[in-house]
């Protein structure tokens, strides 16, 4: 009686309860809730950041995916993901996907949807229409670093190849171009050397201008599980998650860190910290090199960058003591007005040590993008397919030759880079664009000059998952794309590693993977006879093996997508003869892939460095120290903009301009939705500004407005604000490295002003 | 060149081959064996204690903050494998932040439910969808009991159960309790790339004093949180949360305000014909059917306060702790007598009593929530002032007058201080706080100089908005946030 009674007035079961009721899912998932059990899973690689992420898939019946997790098994992440990686599945179920091709009516001047042969016969009638009438260079393309690389490479081809284009970039000339200059100076070839084990293997890893706890969450993981005690040092004008981490952390003036490490350089020379035998052996370059780091004493180098000179003997102390020194940088090098000097200047700290090469070593560029590398190689933009060069004669002929193409055909130059291409359409040089997967209308810097000129094209094709990113908002026509999750190819992260990322779901409508979108429009341009072989994805990855024949990122020896993934992804170079080129060799899988925990690192087997042999990739096999004076920052802050604005990533959640990210309820929950500037308490007192004030923020090219957070992680005189909200490119100083064209987002002179009505913060009156 | 789909018939392929999802690489790359096992240790048996809980002890989250890297998997991971809803999240995060110049410093704070050792949500629920799990310490919600009265929403200073629009009630974090009677790590702790979350069994007490919690948060001393924040590098002195200077104006609750309104307003129609020696303007019967219109407005309107109104007949379950289900007794048992009084007039004083009891009731629901700004103090003067009102204003109009300008001059007194109710006032709910107080003055100009027919109008609206006021202006407690504007 008691019993039922109790039941009858404590529902301890029913309907809701049992919605969220756990039972072993099987497939060695534990337990989950009994209706997101799969029926199967699956693994494919993220599509967000260059860390390459296995995500465990959990499939239903019908095949389609119903929820994910990380894969234990894979070999970068070990079973852990970022939130962007937990929420991958999320933005492809967003309401404002573009599901038909939309045309810019003439008339009511509105985006209204049309068929796909219409959208294609405006393209095509279009941009012909533009070759015609300003000649065949007047069309342009920006693509991205988000796209699968088989489709980056038929973008490359059917572009350059199939419609007579010349200029094209994508928007990884926003955060790697510079590791690719530097490391095809440096090295002969645009080649990371690091494998991520590096990160376990290292007695002192020094990160330069990047934020992994933030920005690469998952490396951080991998620096956690180093069980060698090692010094972490930090190089970074802010007080970052990473920083605080640190064993050592050096604060030095924004864009004077070329600076420090020129003193640094001088500083392991004087304490004989050189490799001679490995400088002699495998460098050229070194003596001129140690005679201009002559004049970087540390008093100089204090004086420049603000650091304390004990600070710098320290450091030194560290490279001097330590046996394992790596370097790692990101975009806090990349994006600088002197960005690949400074890249340089890390590579010849590795290189003047001897710290390459080996375990725990190497002067590594932590890449942003999922497929920044497969552009790189494979993109068909800076270089020729598979890292050729287009002037070379007997390099066009090889890419001809392996494609069954005319070699005529491929143009004998390079075209514009990002900044020139945008320069061309001001001047009225290039009349039509073409925006694959990348939102410039919000991320390139200076944005009220890119509005302008956007206003000057005849016609814009904006190629994208949604119809309300800032960019496809401007378009004349926007072709709906199929997104990460719904179409199948590789991606290359930034240890060099070919990952398998698979169609787990349905595009909405219409909507086409960009590679059958650019089958269509190579079938409606008249030049589809050219393209016949790269039928599929699957067809184009063994176009580009054979590309990669005989070069540095030689990955013959990996078989097709299966062998991909049987092996959690494999990283070049991987050739077919035993003893590859530059340091590369056969695969060595392990048998059984390691665990996640208890934190044993992966063997060797799945992870490999280049440049154990210590050749590089130039043709007389040595590595080049690269070096020039340091330039003054191009807008330091004065009188009338007295404050220096650093840009950057705000948090894990945010994935650049949001367009995918913020389509997430769980992620937007993770950071601030309103732009926020921090800024030094001192600052702060001076200008009567307390947290949560709004303020505007103000430079010689724009405005901002946004929320103060009082914090001394910024220095006195800087202010920080994440770039993920579309005002941040409104200050953005347009600077460009001159070697890699990459824009100098870091670093801009601004002011700060209170905006907002009195007594509205409710303060007390005074 | 193209001009149709006809002759176009790539596009027809290569639309239907874009929604097939049984491609070759599907096939190779889709693992269907059920019984693999979990790498070893992938749930993570490493991140939970050897043994249950002991007598005296309680299963809780440990975060080592200096291990936390801010990445925020573990919200993201808790969504994912627990099948939340779209928006809902069980786990959130903050930033502490160092004021000084000295100290440049940001931490991340990951928190979940806190299982605390005194659970206010659980004291609070009026029919015991809350359960202490006596040997792990967990508490659980009945998601099948609650009636979606969000009272727990209320009394958690921290911010925890979360109400679902879709299901009518509040779900919150169960430690997957289910996970760990498997052995199995709770979702965030899983997801954690750098372990800054394990399960830990504590003494039951839970944490006695801010400096054994986590600084910025809501005063442990109320309900005895088991979370353990730990930093072996040591915490700067002063941190203040991120969102610390963040007005956020509170829900309304406008059930709750109409039944706040009327249910005073009934008591003091009750409280009127009781007293009706006094003279009435109108007639003492009319009086008492305005107690029961007035009582049938605000018990209709609480019906719509709640999620699951059909599973309310629960609601005196609690009664032995909860304040709400006291009220609901007392309010249910004076309607009665209300209704009752009607008929017989000798309980009308019975049926009074018994309303101003009802009516402390409903006061000590806020009170016990412990928020400054619904203290003792400013609650009681509120709720037995509409009562005092209505009852005054029917008896001695010149009275009621004077009864409305006191309650404006002690509301008043809220608006001064530099806390968080008082910046609410004088900022985002400046309007409101006109329309309360120039309401008020019109109710009290109208009483004064002698009731007309639109009297009572006006002293209801300038109740109603008083009351919405004490909803809106609430200094509602939480963890430290994320900036916000």
């Amino acid at each position: 009686m008691s019993l039922s009674l109790d039941s009858l007035l404590h529902a301890r079961t029913g309907p809701m309860t049992g919605e969220l009721l756990q039972q072993p899912a099987d497939f060695g998932l534990g337990r989950l809730p009994v209706r997101l059990h799969p029926a199967a899973t699956a693994t494919t690689v993220c599509g967000y950041c260059s860390t390459g992420c296995g995500l465990q898939v959990h499939l239903g019946a019908d095949g389609a995916a119903l929820n994910l997790g990380a894969d234990p098994a894979y070999p970068v992440n070990l079973g852990m993901a970022c939130p962007k990686g937990w929420e991958a599945l999320t933005p492809l179920a967003a309401s404002d996907r573009a599901t038909v091709p939309l045309l810019r009516d003439a008339t009511s001047g509105r985006l209204a949807p049309v068929s796909w042969p219409q959208a294609l016969a405006a393209f095509v009638a279009r941009f012909k229409g533009i070759q015609q009438k300003h000649g065949p260079h007047a069309i342009a393309f920006l693509s991205t670093g988000q796209i699968v690389t088989e489709e980056m490479a038929l973008l490359g081809a059917l572009f350059k190849f199939g419609m007579g284009g010349l200029h094209c970039d994508s928007n990884t000339r926003q955060c790697m171009a510079t590791s690719h200059v530097a490391y095809k100076q440096s090295f002969g070839f645009d080649a990371p050397p690091f494998t991520y084990a590096d990160l376990e293997e290292s007695d002192a890893l020094v990160f330069i201008g990047a934020n992994p706890c933030i920005a690469h969450p998952i490396l951080w993981q991998r620096v956690q599980m180093n069980r060698r005690s090692p010094a972490i040092i930090v190089i970074d004008p802010r007080v970052t998650e990473t920083a605080q981490a640190a064993t050592l952390h050096l604060t030095p003036h924004p864009k004077s860190d070329l600076t420090l490490l020129y003193g640094l350089a001088h500083l392991l020379i004087a304490r004989g910290r050189v490799d001679r035998a490995f400088a002699a052996a495998h460098t050229t370059g070194f003596e001129e090199f140690a005679a201009f780091v002559r004049d970087f004493t540390p008093a100089r180098v204090s004086a420049t960058t603000g650091i304390e000179e004990a600070g710098l003997l320290r450091l030194a102390d560290i490279l001097t003591q330590r046996e394992r020194v790596s370097f790692w940088w990101t975009m806090g090098v990349n994006q600088s007005h002197e960005a690949t000097r400074t890249a340089q200047a890390i590579i010849n700290l590795a290189l003047l040590t001897g710290q390459i090469g080996r375990p725990g070593t190497g002067a590594n560029s932590i890449t942003g993008q999922c497929n920044a590398m497969g552009s790189r190689l494979f993109g068909n933009a800076t270089s020729l397919l598979g890292g050729y060069d287009f002037a070379v004669a007997s390099h066009r002929a090889q890419v001809a030759r392996t494609l069954g193409l005319p070699a005529g055909c491929i143009p004998e130059e390079t075209g514009y880079a990002y900044d020139e291409i945008l320069d061309a359409v001001e001047r009225g040089e290039i009349r039509g664009l073409w925006v694959i997967a990348t939102n410039p209308a919000h991320s390139w810097i200076h944005q009220r000059r890119v509005r302008e000129i956007f206003g000057r094209l005849d016609f814009l094709v904006v190629q994208d998952m949604y119809t309300t990113t800032e960019t496809a908002r401007l378009a004349d026509l926007v072709l709906p794309a199929a997104g990460w999750g719904e179409k199948e190819g590789v991606l290359i992260n930034s240890e060099r590693r070919i990952g398998l990322t698979r169609k787990v779901a349905r595009p909405p409508g219409q909507a086409l993977s960009d590679f059958a979108i650019f089958q269509l429009v190579a079938e409606a341009w008249g030049c589809g006879e050219l393209f016949r072989g790269w039928s599929s994805p699957a067809a184009v990855f063994q176009l580009l093996k054979e590309l990669s024949r005989g070069q540095p990122c030689d990955f013959t020896g990996i078989r097709d997508y299966e062998h991909l993934e049987a092996e959690g992804g494999i990283q070049w170079p991987c050739t077919e003869a035993p003893a590859g080129i530059g340091g590369g060799g056969e695969v060595r899988i392990d048998a059984a892939r390691q665990p996640a925990i208890g934190r044993v690192a992966p063997s060797s087997g799945t992870h490999r460095r280049l440049f154990a042999d210590g050749r590089f990739f130039h043709p007389d096999g040595r590595a080049r120290f690269l070096f020039d004076p340091p330039r003054p920052l191009p807008e330091p802050a004065d009188q009338s903009y007295p404050f220096l604005l650093l840009t950057g990533r705000g948090s894990s959640a945010q994935w650049h301009t949001g367009s995918r990210t913020d389509k997430s309820a769980v992620l937007r929950k993770l950071a601030p939705t309103v732009p926020t500037v921090e800024i030094h308490p001192d600052d702060a007192t001076r200008l009567a500004l307390v947290p949560g004030a709004r303020v505007t923020v103000r430079s010689r090219r724009g405005t901002a407005t946004a929320f103060v957070v009082v914090t001394a992680t910024v220095a006195r005189g800087q202010l920080f604000m994440p770039m993920h909200f579309p005002d941040v490119n409104r200050l953005t100083f347009p600077a460009f490295d001159p070697h890699s064209r990459q824009p100098a987002y870091k670093a801009c002179a601004v002011t700060i002003e209170p905006d907002g009505e009195p007594g509205r913060d409710g303060a007390a009156p005074a | 060149m193209v001009a149709s789909r006809e002759n176009f018939p790539l596009l027809a392929e290569l639309l239907a081959e874009q929604q097939r999802l049984d491609t070759p690489v599907a096939r190779f790359s889709t693992t269907v064996d059920r019984t693999l096992p979990a790498a070893p240790g992938t749930r993570h048996a490493s991140l939970l204690p050897l043994s249950r809980p002991g007598p005296g002890e309680q299963y809780a989250f440990e975060v080592d903050l200096d291990a936390c890297s801010g990445c925020k998997s573990c919200v993201a991971a808790c969504h994912s494998l627990n099948g939340l809803d779209e928006a809902e999240t069980w786990r959130e995060v903050g930033l502490l932040l160092s004021p000084d110049a000295g100290h440049p410093f940001a931490q991340t704070v990951t928190a979940a439910c806190h299982h605390c050792a005194e659970p206010a949500c659980l004291h609070g629920c009026p029919v015991l969808a809350y359960e202490k799990d006596p040997i792990t310490g967990i508490v659980r919600h009945l998601d099948d009991q609650c009636i979606g009265c969000s009272y727990c929403i209320l009394k958690c200073p921290y911010d925890v159960p979360k109400y679902s629009a879709r299901l009518g009630i509040v779900r919150k974090c169960d430690l997957c309790h289910g996970r760990l009677a498997a052995g199995e790590a709770p979702a965030c702790a899983q997801a954690c790339p750098t372990q800054a979350i394990r399960i830990v069994t504590v003494p039951a007490g839970g944490a006695a004093d801010g400096g054994r919690f986590l600084p910025a948060a809501p005063d442990p001393g109320y309900t005895r949180p088991t979370t353990r924040y730990l930093s072996r590098r040591g915490l700067p002195p002063n941190l203040v949360a991120a969102d610390a200077a963040t007005l956020r104006v509170q829900p309304a609750h406008w059930p709750l305000v109409v039944l706040l309104t009327a249910f005073p307003a009934a008591v003091g129609c009750s409280l009127a014909a009781a007293l009706r020696s006094g003279g009435t303007v109108v007639g003492t019967e009319d009086v008492k059917l305005a107690a029961v219109v007035f009582g049938a407005a605000g018990l209709a309107a609480s019906g719509f306060h709640l999620g699951q109104p059909r599973r309310a007949w629960r609601i005196f379950l609690g009664w032995r702790r909860s304040w709400l289900s006291r009220e609901a007794l007392l309010c249910g048992g004076w309607f009665g007598l209300a209704v009752a009084a009607l008929v017989f007039p000798a309980i009308t004083l019975v049926a009074a009593a018994v309303g101003l009891a009802g009516l402390a009731c409903s006061a000590m629901i806020y009170v016990d929530t412990r928020r400054h700004f619904w203290r003792a103090g400013q609650t009681f003067p509120r709720f037995f002032g509409t009562a005092a009102l209505v009852a005054a204003g029917l008896l001695v109009p010149w009275a009621a007058a004077l009864i409305l300008i006191a309650l404006l001059a002690w509301e008043h007194r809220t608006r001064a201080p530099d806390d968080v109710s008082a910046r609410l006032q004088r900022g985002p709910l400046r309007r409101l706080v006109a329309v309360r107080t120039g309401l008020g003055l019109a109710g009290a100009v109208l009483l004064a100089i002698g009731p007309g027919p639109g009297t009572l109008a006006v002293v209801l609206a300038a109740e109603l908005a008083g009351r919405l006021l004490y909803f809106r202006a609430v200094d509602a407690p939480k963890m430290p946030g994320l900036p916000t504007a």
